[in-house]
């Protein structure tokens, strides 16, 4: 059953009727997101292409500023051509033009959150009208680069007392620009084999055929947006504020689908990447009153946000028959494959904050939040399927007592077959924070804080069929029980008592508590230096420990005691311990935990290996250090540099045992004229991460949870070390000559990742066969790389007062290689593996802009 | 003819009128502008009568004061006029802001609201000896002024709402101004009075290497102008350590994937814990912002029997000798596509 | 290209074209002044024109003429310079100023700069009109605009203390014509100097001046004797 679609026809409502009818939208940098709105084309919505006032910063010195930190501020834009009518004044640019793309212009990364195409472009209407009797004020913003690719916003208030602001915004998401499906109905939630391919009962090869076949097709997501927001102060102390904004995400996306492993059993099971549809909007609420006295401050807030989606679950249809694993028998006919849909859900969010100001310059800042995430979605049947599934045995398809492994269909594909119809499923969230800062002297500040966070998840899910008393789930569509008798994921204390299979949702509630206390000393006029230690207690439920405590220690050190350099510093050192690490807390979701669970020969299988330390549960300990300097070497240059390092060692033999990042930045800036600037960037970051793990070797019956014992023998284990290695440059060029202007900026980015693996033996390796020799060895993934290059030039010459023409080119070259994607240039179909996605491409793409700018 | 085509036709015919006629209406002069500003001091019940109509100060400048400089507490206000008399082109750039349009009208509604003196306190000391650092309230470096008055007096008007928790805040602890990011005298962004063009560009003084991640493989549409720093961060002090605007992580990352939020029936523990056990939000090298390819992301905590726990070498891929789809494409997400939480009764593994 | 298209940009181009543009004429930025070292001796012996105006040593007589002597030499060398521009041809300081070279301008600013300025023979003004603008040059006249001019010129009225950099272009006041000063700070207020980034800021200060302030402030300064106060 589909879920009822809410959707607002704004884009029907002109704009103007929006605003008058306005719930207000008011995204600020405390609550919402929508803070900005610009695109590819020109990221800064405008202010960029104002060229720098040739007169400068002020008559009464040489330069520019700095800001108090060093930073050379901007020259400032030259002051718009104000034209009066009357009490009002209106002032605003047009710029139209014309953008050409070339090269390989289809390609995914080069269309990554554009759209661009050769054609004609409202590059930017932006038109302030203004009454300066009062402040009143309106403003139109407005850009398209395309129908997928644009913005609008409209805004009227007056200056501190109201605001009323409308936008609408539609985004490209492209995902894959060399998609073959072998699926007809992409972007529906009904997928059907195209070509010819039977359903059930093709080979690989018919397959690949229709897949080479297939042309290739883009696969992207559009978010089209529309908001409203008002804020307004409804006296000097009280503002109110609110907004709503519903966004709809239209398109397709490479997704998945199971029919059991491919990789032990030649020519059976399936791997296939099918094509989600994405539709579905998100209506965000929000809206607040604040109160900002001379004492006391407070600010209450409600948030909602409502998730609907159009489909409850898609279906795809499979190509590949089964074979079961035992000789002699048949699998069920199985065609069709079901995937769910995110369900629709509810948030509901208030948030109250009160602060009141004490004597020594402090503040006591007391806030109280309580949410609810909640989703009560109608559920899917547990298997789409006609007739039977499963293992027949001899050859036989008939339901009976002799054909344990045959089931019935009918008791299994409709809701009925559900211990419950909807999921009505809630957390319910709560907050409580009390932040104090006191500053008993004039160069000593104290701070403490205390929060306490919670989460409630209500409600669990058991997995029982009441038609047939079985507990558990059908596995992968029916798949794996249709090819291994037994594991078609069902307990029964009567029928199959030793079934290990899930049998239970896994609630996760969790509490954590935060404190931390922290001063800081000026040393003078010309130092400062701070210490904070925090501690925080997570407590998780269901998880390997139920409590894992953080202590920290934060040294900080800003210095601005030499006149060119300010230099800021910091240290943190956590360490991060809990209770008895439980290696398999997940029991109780088991059919193992059920009366008549009797274990199967042998014992048990264990869930996992004893030594694994999950990385969000283990023991860690962490360094951190930050440096930051600005250096000003003369009046009009900047240096700035950056070093980060941070170090985690995790107590782990099997998991994650080490992420370690460094990176160091250096950036110049010059300014040596009103009309001239550039700026060079060059930067590096380096990561590391290393984790063990270890193949079992008992053929999925091991009882032996211990690293070491037979199952998880030492030989088996294995390691890897994934290596990140970025370097970034770039530069920016903008100078005047005359009255033409010249902007060039170029920018790089190198990006490197080498996986390297080390094994105790081949008994570790997932083909052992293709390594020599018994010992241990070690070997590494070819490089995944990105470079890209970037280059844009460009030229804009005045033609009269008022008009201007920018010429501009913009190339990129990307190289990209992902050993994921290795082979799926030759092909998208291995035997019974699917792909739709032939995975991201190397382009050389160009962009030419001519744009005609009008000052209104 | 195109109705898109249409439009934008008659777009660029506008604009050509707009450009071609100047003459057409009369444009204000700068002198014009400062004719027009009242000098400090009373405006006449004339002056007040005659813009015919009786207009209350906005709420929100009802606390424009001259602002307290501790160091010269003894100079007198002088009222714009006198300021823009030195200072005419900086008065030029600052015009068309939005402190201006909104102090102007107030001072003319209420001729006790400074202007210029609201910021940067009473001038009387600045203005007969402007060389002494300290004499005007300065929002520069060297300019005299210590940060703690800077910040005070921009809150004076400014505190609460986003700016409640800056006191105590990691910003404030480390001594920043809100003149190393705000700069009101001249429009250089078109929004949030910023003192560079945009958001990210203002967040990338500091923080480069932050916004350089967003220059990798997989990022949000940071660098493309469609979204700032500022959808998941508040600069000026929130409740949360990476200062967050809402009260956790995930609930960040819902305010745009709210499909993600659920509950659902079966969860996936890391994922309901926190999006960043194996999401980087500022950029990856991997496909989906992930901190590691997979399956290996996925290894560093499943080491259940059977296939798992397997180690995959390039033998695996599809141009290997054996091509397997656990690490081929997007590896264990073609089958457990259902990863961040699955409401299917069948999805327990995620498979559906 | 599409045709349409380029029809479309080639009448906007040349519709555009035909409307005359009009663009500010050149001026000296004074925010980036070197100092001025030039040679005193040679200076002198090219100075000889310019006393029959300016005086002998730069002290002029004739009260509508500037005295040259003991001012700034990067202001002098301003001066010329802006002269040189051209931009008010009836100036006989324009005809001067054509012939001579940037290290002639050097010269004679060092030349001046170096000579002693003597007091004013005139009469002083009326003591309201001179205690009037004493209060106008150290404290300026809020209610009009009028900034103290003593900001920039000196407490002294010797140009500001501190001479580094661009402040050297700011000119000494102390004891100047009043005549030349009253006819200056007019041309200011008139737009009639536009020539520099000085005379911008000049321009904008002389706006809140009615004529009797001018006259107020012109006299104080001309009444002042040389040296320190």
């Amino acid at each position: 059953m589909h879920a009822q679609r809410l959707s607002i026809p704004f884009r029907t409502i002109p704009l103007a009727l929006a605003i008058a009818a306005a719930l207000p939208v008011h995204a600020d940098s405390g609550a919402g997101i929508d803070t900005w709105r610009a695109n590819k084309l020109d990221p800064s919505a405008g202010a960029a292409s104002e060229g720098c006032d040739p007169n400068g910063t002020t008559w009464l010195a040489p330069g520019t500023r700095r800001s108090p930190t060093g930073n050379l501020y901007h020259c400032p834009p030259p002051a718009p051509q104000v034209t009066a009518h009357g009490d009002w004044q209106h002032y605003g640019v047009l710029q139209l033009g014309y953008l050409g793309t070339g090269g390989d212009d289809r390609n995914a990364l080069w269309n990554r959150y554009v759209h661009w195409d050769s054609e004609l472009i409202l590059g930017l209407l932006d038109l302030s009208v203004e009454r300066p009797e009062d402040g009143t004020y309106a403003n139109v913003r407005a850009s398209r680069i395309s129908d997928d690719d644009q913005y609008y916003q409209a805004v009227f208030g007056r200056a501190g007392s109201y605001k009323v602001q409308a936008f609408l915004r539609d985004m490209p998401n492209v995902l894959s620009a060399d998609a073959k499906s072998i699926w007809n109905g992409v972007g529906g939630n009904v997928l059907t084999l195209s070509n010819g391919l039977k359903p059930g009962g093709s080979t690989s090869a018919d397959v690949a055929a229709v897949s080479s076949a297939a042309p290739e097709r883009m696969l992207s997501v559009k978010r089209s947006k529309q908001g409203l927001g008002f804020n307004m102060y409804l006296t000097p102390e009280w503002t109110a504020y609110a907004n709503l904004s519903d966004e709809q995400r239209k398109g397709a996306r490479p997704y998945g689908g199971p029919f059991f492993f491919n990789f032990p059993f030649p020519a059976n099971g399936g791997a296939l990447e099918t094509v989600k549809p994405i539709d579905d909007s998100t209506i965000n609420v929000g809206g607040g009153l604040r109160y900002a006295g001379t004492a006391w401050r407070m600010d209450l807030s409600y948030t909602g946000s409502f998730y609907r989606d159009r489909y409850t679950r898609y279906t795809y249809e499979t190509p590949f028959a089964l074979y079961p694993v035992v000789p002699g028998a048949v699998s069920a006919p199985l065609t069709t494959g079901q995937m769910a849909m995110e369900p629709d859900n509810n948030y509901h969010n208030l948030k109250a904050t009160f602060t009141r100001k004490l004597p020594m310059n402090g503040e006591l800042s007391l806030t109280a939040s309580a949410g609810r995430m909640s989703q009560n979605d109608t559920l899917i049947q547990p298997i789409d399927c006609q007739g039977v599934f499963g293992i027949g045995l001899g050859g036989s398809l008939q339901l009976g007592p002799q054909n344990p492994f045959l089931y019935d269909c009918s008791k299994w594909n409709t809701t009925a077959a559900l211990s419950r119809r909807t999921a009505d499923m809630r957390i319910d969230t709560t907050l409580l924070d009390a932040r104090l800062v006191l500053q008993p002297a004039s160069d000593v500040t104290v701070r403490g804080g205390l929060r306490f966070n919670r989460d409630d998840y209500r409600n669990g899910y058991l997995m029982y069929n009441p038609l047939t008393g079985d507990y558990g789930y059908v596995s992968e569509n029916g798949s794996q029980g249709s090819v291994v008798p037994g594991e078609i994921g069902l307990f029964n204390p009567l029928t199959s008592p030793s079934a290990l299979t899930r049998i239970r949702s896994l609630p996760l509630d969790l509490q954590t508590i935060d404190a931390d206390l922290g001063a800081d000393w000026k040393i003078g006029d010309r130092n400062t230096i701070g210490a904070t230690l925090a501690f925080n207690r997570y407590e998780p439920t269901n998880r390997e420990r139920r409590q894992i405590d953080d202590k920290s220690l934060k040294l900080t050190w800003v210095n601005r005691s030499l006149d060119w350099l300010t230099l800021r510093a910091n240290y943190t050192y956590k360490t991060s311990d809990g209770d008895r690490y439980e290696y398999d807390p997940y029991d109780f979701t088991y059919s193992s935990s059920l009366p008549g669970y009797v274990p199967p020969q042998g014992g048990t299988p264990s869930h996992t290996v004893e030594a694994l330390r999950k990385y969000d549960m283990s023991s860690r300990d962490e360094h951190k250090i930050d440096l930051m300097a600005t250096i000003m070497p003369r009046d009009d240059m900047t240096i700035s540099g950056s070093l980060r390092g941070d170090w985690n060692s995790y107590d782990a033999k099997i998991g994650r045992q080490a992420y370690n990042t460094t990176g160091a930045t250096l950036q110049w800036e010059w300014q040596p004229a009103p009309t001239t600037t550039m700026s060079v960037y060059a930067a590096w970051d380096h990561s590391q991460l290393r984790l063990s793990n270890v193949q079992d070797q008992q053929n999925g019956a091991g009882t032996d949870p211990r690293l070491g014992g037979p199952n998880y023998a030492f030989d088996g284990q294995w390691w890897l070390r994934d290596k990140q290695r970025n370097l970034y440059g770039g530069a920016t060029f903008d100078h005047r000559i005359g009255r033409v202007r010249l902007d060039a900026s170029w920018n790089y980015t190198y990006s490197r990742g080498i996986d390297a693996y080390a094994y105790a033996g081949p008994t570790a390796l997932a083909y052992p066969a293709t390594v020599p020799g018994a010992g241990p060895g070690s070997g590494e993934f070819p490089a995944m790389v990105y470079r890209i290059q970037s280059l844009t030039v460009g030229v804009t010459v005045p033609i009269t007062e008022r008009v201007s023409m920018r010429f501009f080119d913009y190339y990129e070259r990307g190289h990209v290689s992902d050993w994921h994607y290795l082979g799926f240039d030759q092909t998208l179909v291995q035997d019974h593996r699917v792909y739709t996605d032939a995975g991201p491409q190397s382009y050389r793409a160009n962009l030419v802009g001519m744009l005609v700018n009008v000052q209104l | 003819m195109h109705p898109r085509s249409r439009l934008l036709r008659a777009a660029a015919l506008l604009g050509f009128w707009i450009a071609a006629l100047p003459g057409v209406h009369a444009q204000q002069t700068r002198e014009d502008l400062s004719r027009d500003l009242p000098a400090s001091g009373e405006l006449t019940n004339a002056d007040v009568q005659s813009t015919g109509r009786s207009l209350l100060a906005a709420p929100g400048f009802a606390k424009a004061k001259v602002a307290t400089n501790p160091a010269f507490p003894d100079a007198t206000p002088v009222g714009e006029k006198t300021c823009i008399a030195c200072h005419q082109l900086e008065a030029d750039h600052f015009t068309h802001t939005l402190h201006a349009l909104g102090l102007h009208a107030a001072a003319k509604a209420d001729p006790s609201i400074p202007v210029c003196e609201t910021c940067h306190g009473a001038g009387s000391q600045h203005a007969q000896a402007p060389l002494t650092r300290g004499s005007i309230i300065a929002y520069t470096k060297n300019g005299g002024t210590p940060i703690e008055v800077q910040t005070k007096t921009c809150l004076t008007c400014h505190e609460g709402g986003p700016r409640d928790h800056w006191l105590g805040s990691i910003h404030q602890r480390n001594d920043l101004s809100c003149s190393d990011c705000h700069n009101p005298m001249a429009k250089f962004s078109v929004e949030g009075s910023l003192a560079r063009d945009s958001i990210n560009e203002t967040c990338a003084q500091c923080h480069k290497d932050v916004r350089l991640q967003f220059n990798r493989r997989s990022h949000m549409p940071l660098p493309e102008g469609q979204m700032s720093c500022v959808d998941c961060h508040n600069p000026h002090g929130s409740l949360t350590s990476p200062l967050l605007k809402t009260n956790t992580v995930n609930e960040t990352c819902y305010q745009c994937h709210a499909e993600k939020r659920g509950p659902f029936l079966f969860e996936h523990a890391p994922v309901r814990e926190n999006c960043l056990n194996c999401h980087t939000p500022h950029g990856s090298n991997q496909h989906a912002l992930l901190v590691a390819p997979v399956p290996f992301l996925c290894q560093q905590c499943h080491v259940n029997q059977r296939h798992p726990n397997d180690m995959h070498t390039p033998q695996s891929l599809a141009t290997g000798s054996n091509p397997d789809e656990r690490i081929m494409g997007r590896a264990c997400n073609t089958c457990h596509a259902n990863i961040h939480g699955s409401n299917a009764p069948s999805g327990s593994k995620f498979h559906e | 290209m599409n045709p349409r298209i380029a029809c479309m940009a080639a009448a906007f181009f040349l519709a555009s074209v035909a409307v005359p543009t009009a663009h500010a004429a050149g001026w000296i930025d004074q925010r980036s002044v070197i100092a001025v070292h030039g040679d005193a001796t040679a200076g002198a012996a090219k100075a000889t024109t310019c006393v029959a105006c300016h005086g002998p040593n730069g002290n002029a007589i004739i009260p509508a003429f500037p005295k040259l002597a003991g001012q700034r030499a990067e202001y002098l060398a301003g001066e010329l310079h802006k002269a040189k521009l051209g931009s008010r041809p009836d100036s006989p300081m324009t005809a001067l100023a054509a012939p001579l070279t940037d290290e002639d301008i050097a010269n004679l600013a060092t030349y001046f700069a170096s000579q002693a300025r003597t007091p004013s023979t005139l009469p002083p003004a009326d003591s309201a009109v001179l205690s009037r603008g004493e209060s106008l040059y150290l404290h300026g006249d809020p209610a009009r605009g009028v900034p103290p001019c003593q900001g920039c010129h000196g407490s002294d009225a010797n140009g500001p203390a501190d001479g580094a950099g661009h402040l050297r272009a700011w000119p000494a006041l102390r004891g100047q014509n009043g005549d030349y000063v009253v006819q200056r700070l007019k041309n200011y207020r008139d737009g009639k100097l536009m020539d520099s980034s000085n005379d911008f800021v000049m321009h904008g200060v002389a706006q809140s001046l009615d004529d009797g302030s001018i006259q107020a402030i012109a006299s104080w300064l001309a009444s002042l004797p040389p040296g320190a106060p």
